[in-house]
């Protein structure tokens, strides 16, 4: 269990007491959670509970009010180099959210060419590797258009691949998949653990979360009311709203 | 003796210092020491003539050069000049924008067949250089009438801006008095159009002056003929307008005056064939003219057109582009969070897109130099004006296509490009633009077209541009037809091109369809 005690530095990512407003409206509510380097952990929660809030702070695409948010010992601020924090910490989004004037390949260049001055032929050749290790080292020459939703998503993750993170961020990316594409995704995921790459991921698929999680996260209105792993959350969730969650989730 | 002696050598003295003096001032050529004779305008050795060269034998362009003006008043200005030692600057401007070129000190004189009447002497001062009458000309055939009063429940055409349109509106209002039909007032930018709709049918006759129709005998001999010969006491002479100045226009009675008696203006009249005697000839046939095909190549071969279409291109293509690098940062700003400069911006959108473009020209070229006096310079040419008047009216149209453009990119992406940890500048240039280009590319070349047209409204400001030019030649010649196509073809040679390059273009964004989207073999 999560304790209000000085961040651990041994532990890869160390979040105390993180608070978040939108305006008045309290989004994160003094959430503490310690991640293990190659963990992978699953946010559940309903609609609306602060899930993609929470995730977004890894990466400072929603800074944190108060609490402090350490990755590999280092405090996450407004004084941190985003560029920096943002190769180490990579985001795949539900829609993907690929460039569509861009070839797949040039997609997964990009970023290492601007942020990181990766010279075009070196960037390629990484940006090669991975679109071969999620599976579709055929496409780099199409563009987004023309492929798939599930290579799409293949794509995104190997865009966030090339910048060659430590920990990539999962918004909801099966959303909008069908279970086969669901499966491949599952499969990336593993290897990426494999890797010793971290995974947070949010997803309302109860299989996929039974599947992948090392610990699931449940969280609800702001804020974390349980962590535990997979196999003990889904037969004996200790709080009345993740009893209700997972009966709603069933029905469906 | 002593005296006598010190009389003498004054005297001496005092004519050789007169005759430095008369050398110094043939030199420097201006004559500041006659500012006695000279008007103020006139005192540094250059004054602005401006005129509307669409009136011959008056003032007019002489063959396809259009800088090449002709005719009486410009003589008079050159013989002035002369008068003054001076030299006379001929700006040509619509007619319309003239007499308020007086005021914003852009034109110090106006000379451009333009009667001399005591409504205008209110604002400004003239002085009368020649005699003249007004006469009321219909198709030939048409029976002579013995009034204006006669034309009651006819259309009568004349060129807009002038004092015809005031006489026709006169006889009005007696005509309702009395009970009977007004006339139908028919007004037309260029006196080539005024005759082209009696020739037409379209009106009945048209008002003008008797020079002008003397002029144009070998153009309308036969076709038309004078119905009337009005008196009337504010068309009895030509006028040469200049600011309200007492002293200057003493000056300019004088110096024309002194014209008259030196038998040089008697001399013009017989150069430009204005005299009662041509009255006779114009009964004569002219030979009937159809499409001539050789005036028609020979019009789009002219240098006259070739510069016409370039300027009009030029100043399209600056204009836009000016127009785009003033609009991106607006739409942006635009686009963002709501602050006091966005509320300003909204208005300037707001108010260039509201206000007719014709209207934004006349504002800029003559109300602007009110204001600001360093506008009235000569650096200010209409080829300036039209440049900053146009940039500023496509920008807020351009303002619009922007935005609109920028809102379509998918907001996805600024945060995936963000979460890659790019910058800012480099998610506009290398995500948001390429792609809100694609979307803006369309309504952008249209409306560049479109722009391409609109520049033929900086003929009001004299800006020589295609149209302009047409226009000129026309009243030159009276071959519309042949004129208006060469034109036409320019045009449209102009905005094919456009479409074309626009087609070009478009084949870069094929990634935008499913169907198109030619990835590359890997
Ligand atoms: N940019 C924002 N401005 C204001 N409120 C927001 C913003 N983003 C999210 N919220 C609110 O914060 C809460 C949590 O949102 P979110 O983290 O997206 O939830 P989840 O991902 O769990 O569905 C919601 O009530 C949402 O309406
Ligand atoms: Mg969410």
């Amino acid at each position: 269990m999560v304790s209000d005690t000085a961040p651990n530095p041994d532990i890869r990512i160390s979040i105390r007491n993180l608070n978040k407003f939108y305006g008045e409206f309290l989004a994160l509510d003094r959430l503490s959670l310690d991640i293990d380097k190659g963990e992978k952990i699953v946010v559940l929660g309903p609609s609306g509970s602060g899930k993609s809030t929470f995730i977004r702070c890894f990466n400072r695409i929603e800074p944190h009010d108060s609490g402090t948010l350490m990755i590999d010992g280092q405090v996450i601020d407004d004084r941190t180099d985003l560029a920096t924090l943002r190769g180490r910490v990579g985001m795949v989004f539900q829609n993907y959210n690929l460039f569509p004037h861009l070839t797949v390949l040039d997609n997964c260049t990009l970023a290492p060419r601007l942020v990181r001055g990766t010279p075009r032929e070196q960037a390629e050749e990484e940006a090669r590797r991975y679109l071969a290790q999620v599976g579709i080292g055929e496409q780099a020459g199409k563009y987004p258009i023309q492929l798939s939703g599930g290579q799409q998503q293949r794509v995104a993750i190997a865009r966030a691949l090339s910048m060659n993170p430590e920990i990539i961020l999962f918004d909801e990316p099966t959303a909008a998949l069908d279970p086969e594409a669901i499966s491949g995704v599952v499969a990336i995921m593993e290897d990426l653990a494999a890797q010793q790459i971290t995974t947070i991921c949010v997803t309302h698929e109860m299989g996929f979360a039974r599947r992948i999680a090392d610990r699931i996260v449940f969280m609800d209105k702001g804020s974390i009311l349980e962590v535990a792993p997979p196999q003990e959350f889904f037969t004996a969730p200790r709080t009345e709203r993740a009893r209700a969650f997972l009966d709603q989730m069933i029905q469906f | 003796m002593k005296i006598h002696n010190f009389i003498r050598r004054s005297a001496s003295y005092l004519i050789t210092t007169a005759g430095l003096f008369a050398t110094l001032c043939m030199m420097s050529h201006a004559g500041h020491a006659q500012s006695e004779n000279v008007p103020s305008f006139a005192t540094t050795g250059h004054f602005t003539v401006c005129t509307d060269p669409t009136l011959p034998p008056m003032t007019f362009v002489n063959g396809q050069d259009t800088r090449d003006l002709a005719g009486f008043d410009i003589d008079l200005a050159r013989e002035l000049g002369r008068m003054w030692h001076a030299d006379p600057t001929i700006l040509t401007m619509d007619f319309e924008g003239m007499l308020p070129g007086l005021s914003s000190h852009r034109c110090d004189m106006v000379i451009s067949g333009i009667m001399k009447q005591a409504g205008r002497e209110k604002n400004y001062d003239a002085a009368a250089y020649l005699d003249s009458s007004i006469v009321v000309i219909a198709r030939s055939g048409t029976p002579r009438i013995t009034s204006l009063d006669d034309l009651s429940g006819l259309n009568v055409a004349v060129q807009s801006g002038t004092s015809y349109a005031t006489l026709v509106e006169k006889t009005n209002q007696h005509l309702i008095q009395s009970g009977r039909a007004p006339i139908g007032l028919q007004q037309y930018p260029a006196e080539d159009q005024v005759v082209q709709q009696v020739l037409l049918g379209r009106a009945h006759a048209l008002i003008t002056q008797d020079v002008e129709v003397y002029y144009r005998q070998k153009q309308l001999g036969g076709k038309v003929t004078i119905i009337l010969k009005p008196d009337n006491p504010d068309f009895r002479e030509f006028g040469a307008y200049i600011s309200k100045d007492p002293h200057n226009k003493e000056i300019l009675t004088q110096t024309v005056s002194s014209l008259k008696q030196q038998g040089i203006l008697e001399n013009l009249s017989r150069k430009w064939n204005i005299s009662n005697a041509q009255e006779q000839a114009f009964t004569e046939k002219a030979a009937p003219s159809a499409f001539s095909l050789e005036v028609f190549f020979s019009a789009l071969t002219s240098m006259a057109f070739v510069k016409g279409a370039a300027l009009t291109l030029i100043v399209a293509v600056l204009s836009h582009l000016t127009a785009i690098v003033i609009s991106i940062p607006v739409a942006l700003k635009l686009n963002g969070p709501r602050s006091p400069l966005q509320m300003l911006l909204s208005a300037y959108v707001a108010v260039f897109r509201g206000a007719p473009t014709l209207l934004q020209l006349l504002f800029i070229w003559n109300a602007l130099p009110q204001f600001f006096p360093i506008f009235r310079e000569s650096w200010f040419t209409p080829f300036l004006a039209t440049w900053l008047s146009l940039s500023i009216n496509e920008s807020a149209y351009q303002v619009e296509i922007n935005r609109a453009a920028l809102r379509a990119v998918d907001q996805g992406q600024l945060v995936a490009a963000d979460a890659l940890g790019m910058k800012r500048s480099q998610i506009y240039r290398h995500v948001i633009f390429p792609q809100a280009l694609r979307i803006a590319l369309p309504p952008t070349i249209n409306e560049f077209i479109s722009l391409l047209k609109t520049t033929s409204l900086a003929s009001v400001i004299s800006l020589q541009e295609l149209l302009a030019v047409t226009q000129i030649q026309v009243a030159r010649t009276f071959e519309f037809t042949e004129y208006y196509s060469a034109a036409l073809v320019y045009y449209l040679a102009m905005v094919f091109f456009f479409l074309f390059l626009q087609k070009r273009i478009e084949r870069r964004f094929s990634w935008a369809d499913r169907n198109k989207a030619t990835g590359h073999g890997q």
